[in-house]
């Protein structure tokens, strides 16, 4: 059961290995976070130093070797997975972010948000309805009939964090969200994700190597050869 | 929830309804072949019926007169009018052959006739029947001629006088309907080098050419230059009367063989045209099959198009159940549309055969189920590669 005032995310020594035996590798050694709800972390680290495998086992895509995941205070995996329905727990209470917004291009906008409270069995009318209040928050509520290829990039972006927010999960789990952006769009994009992160209180994990946006972190995660060290941040405003 | 099957087709109609249109070409050439078998029935079946027969009585041992080769005289038709339950009688002569009509030719079945006995065309579409003893025709309308018209058959020349309709041999040849004398004459009478050569070889055989018996040999030259055969008699029977039971008799008592509408039925449709149903049964399992294949490549390419939405769509919570059947029901669309373009088409195109193409409703309902069934199958793989796809693809690194 989710606890009241429990840190959003706790990983206490989590490790994953690939392979077994002489070739296998291990890609994260113990990495301890905690993350409080409505707060923006980064997460920063160079190429092969086990982001991606952090993320993907935060999302629960991959299954950890060892160590403790906890969301909101209940316990998502202490050396095997303590949740049987996987698909479940990402639906409800993880959202997503990609470096591409990876829109469902044959849906329209409103459809693209609205799908997920749908598939957690909201009916379409509330669906809908939710998606719009999110598209207006995000300041895209007059793009909410159009379709996807006719958003720009930055409108794209926006639709998808709107997409991650629809089910108001505790975790959202941003991979690169501002790379394909300009400084102006990217600030823009930290900003609404500080402001969502407040206004929903979920706590927002961001990975990323942009140079514009690691100085408004409050709170830096950087990741080196599967460990992580905890740094504070500028917590510039934008 | 929302249909996200109907949508994807929605968002790229285009492609969809092209490759639907693709896939219904396939589907009307099979339906076709469906047709064209049906239509081998059908015109048996018509053969048949429209003689006007209960009875074929033909020479022993033949499945005359459609199926293979019949000779008999002319005058059987006496010895059989007088057994029980028998109503009618008429000799006919049936001859496949080429006849020329100006500058074509067109591949007919001969038919003689005894004028008001069965055999004689059933109705007609225009003209009137023939009246005179010689050189009239009725000719199928699928002949192409037309009344007034003057067709050569052999060392004559013909009038149509009347057209028919459906008046097909059991090959999908249409009929020419003359008067028996002249059809006995074109199928049995020798042309003149070879009554000549004939009767020079008659004139040498010492048994007909006797110098103490005069006469004889002209009498056997005579006999060599008139016909008196026909192909079968066709006989109908009395209302009360068993066909079974006359076809028995005569089997019997006249040593002939005699079939009935059901044994007909059974050479014709059965024994005449069973190389040809295979032929199109496995022509059918072919276009299943090439149709089946198609279909499994296009959703199988659509599908592997749609690997980082599906990745997205498993990462956000969506069931294999939707992802499934939003595959199976792109194939079902596919289906759909490829059975209703297939429908269209091949009701479209079947008059141009030069055979009766017969599209029956149950057959196109068939159709439709097994182009279902088809598409379903078809989607197996496409579903199987969607399952596979990791959620994780969706996140890079």
């Amino acid at each position: 059961m989710a606890k009241m005032n429990a840190p959003a995310i706790r990983l206490q020594g989590l490790k994953k290995r690939y392979g077994t035996g002489e070739a296998a590798v291990d890609a994260l050694k113990g990495v301890d976070m905690t993350v409080a709800p409505g707060e923006v972390i980064g997460l920063i680290g160079p190429s092969g130093s086990g982001k991606s495998t952090l993320l993907k086992c935060l999302g629960a895509v991959i299954e950890p070797s060892a160590g403790r995941m906890e969301i909101s205070g209940q316990a998502i995996y202490d050396d095997r997975w303590k949740i049987a329905d996987l698909r479940a727990l990402r639906r409800d209470q993880i959202g997503f972010v990609f470096q591409a917004p990876y829109l469902i291009p044959f849906l329209d906008v409103t459809d693209n948000v609205a799908l997920l409270p749908m598939l957690a069995g909201m009916s379409n009318g509330q669906a809908r309805l939710r998606a719009r209040e999110l598209l207006e928050a995000l300041d895209v509520g007059h793009r909410a009939n159009a379709q996807i290829s006719q958003l720009s990039g930055g409108e794209q972006q926006r639709v998808a964090i709107a997409r991650a927010l629809a089910n108001h999960p505790p975790v959202i789990l941003a991979d690169e969200p501002t790379a394909p952006l300009d400084s102006e769009r990217a600030l823009t994009v930290v900003r609404i994700l500080n402001e969502m992160a407040v206004q929903f209180r979920t706590a927002i994990i961001v990975v990323t190597h942009d140079e514009k946006i690691i100085p408004t972190f409050r709170r830096i995660y950087r990741i080196r050869d599967g460990k992580t060290v905890e740094e504070a941040g500028e917590g510039r405003q934008v | 929830m929302i249909n996200l099957a109907s949508r994807d087709i929605l968002h790229g109609w285009g492609k969809f309804l092209f490759t639907g249109i693709g896939l219904g070409l396939l589907v009307g050439l099979t339906l076709s072949m469906a047709g064209i078998y049906r239509g081998l029935v059908e015109d048996g079946r018509m053969l048949i019926d429209n003689s006007g027969a209960d009875l074929w009585v033909v020479q022993q041992g033949t499945l005359g007169p459609y199926a293979e080769p019949s000779n008999l005289r002319d005058d059987v038709y006496r010895s059989i009018v007088g057994l029980p339950g028998v109503a009618e009688t008429g000799n006919v002569a049936y001859l496949s052959m080429q006849v020329s009509h100006g500058a074509k030719d067109v591949r007919v079945m001969l038919v003689g006739f005894e004028s008001g006995r069965p055999g004689q065309p059933g109705y007609l579409i225009a003209g009137r029947p023939v009246t005179r003893s010689h050189y009239e025709a009725i000719a199928d309308e699928k002949t192409g001629f037309h009344v007034g018209d003057h067709v050569r058959i052999r060392r004559h020349e013909y009038e149509v006088v009347g057209l028919t309709r459906r008046m097909v041999s059991a090959s999908g040849d249409p009929m020419i309907f003359v008067p028996l004398k002249d059809a006995q004459e074109v199928q049995f009478l020798k042309d003149n080098d070879a009554l000549i050569n004939e009767r020079a070889r008659t004139a040498a055989n010492p048994a007909f050419n006797r110098p103490n018996v005069p006469g004889l040999l002209e009498a056997v030259q005579s006999s060599q230059a008139q016909s008196h055969q026909v192909n079968a008699v066709l006989v109908r029977i009395e209302p009360d009367a068993d066909a079974d039971v006359v076809a028995e008799n005569i089997r019997r008592w006249k040593r002939l063989q005699a079939y009935t509408k059901a044994q007909m039925d059974d050479i014709l449709v059965v024994k005449l045209i069973a190389t040809s149903a295979k032929q199109i049964a496995l022509f059918l399992v072919i276009l299943s099959a090439v149709s089946a294949a198609i279909v499994a490549f296009i959703i199988y390419s659509l599908t592997m198009n749609k690997v980082r939405e599906i990745a997205v769509l498993k990462l956000i919570g969506a069931r294999n159940s939707t992802i499934a059947g939003m595959i199976l029901q792109q194939a079902l669309g596919l289906g759909m549309i490829g059975f209703i373009v297939g429908r269209i088409v091949a009701g479209m195109w079947a008059p141009v055969f030069p055979k009766y193409v017969l599209l029956l409703p149950g057959d196109a309902l068939r159709g439709f189920v097994v182009v279902m069934i088809i598409c379903a199958l078809a989607s197996v793989v496409a579903i199987r590669a969607a399952l596979r796809i990791d959620p994780a693809e969706a996140i890079g690194g």
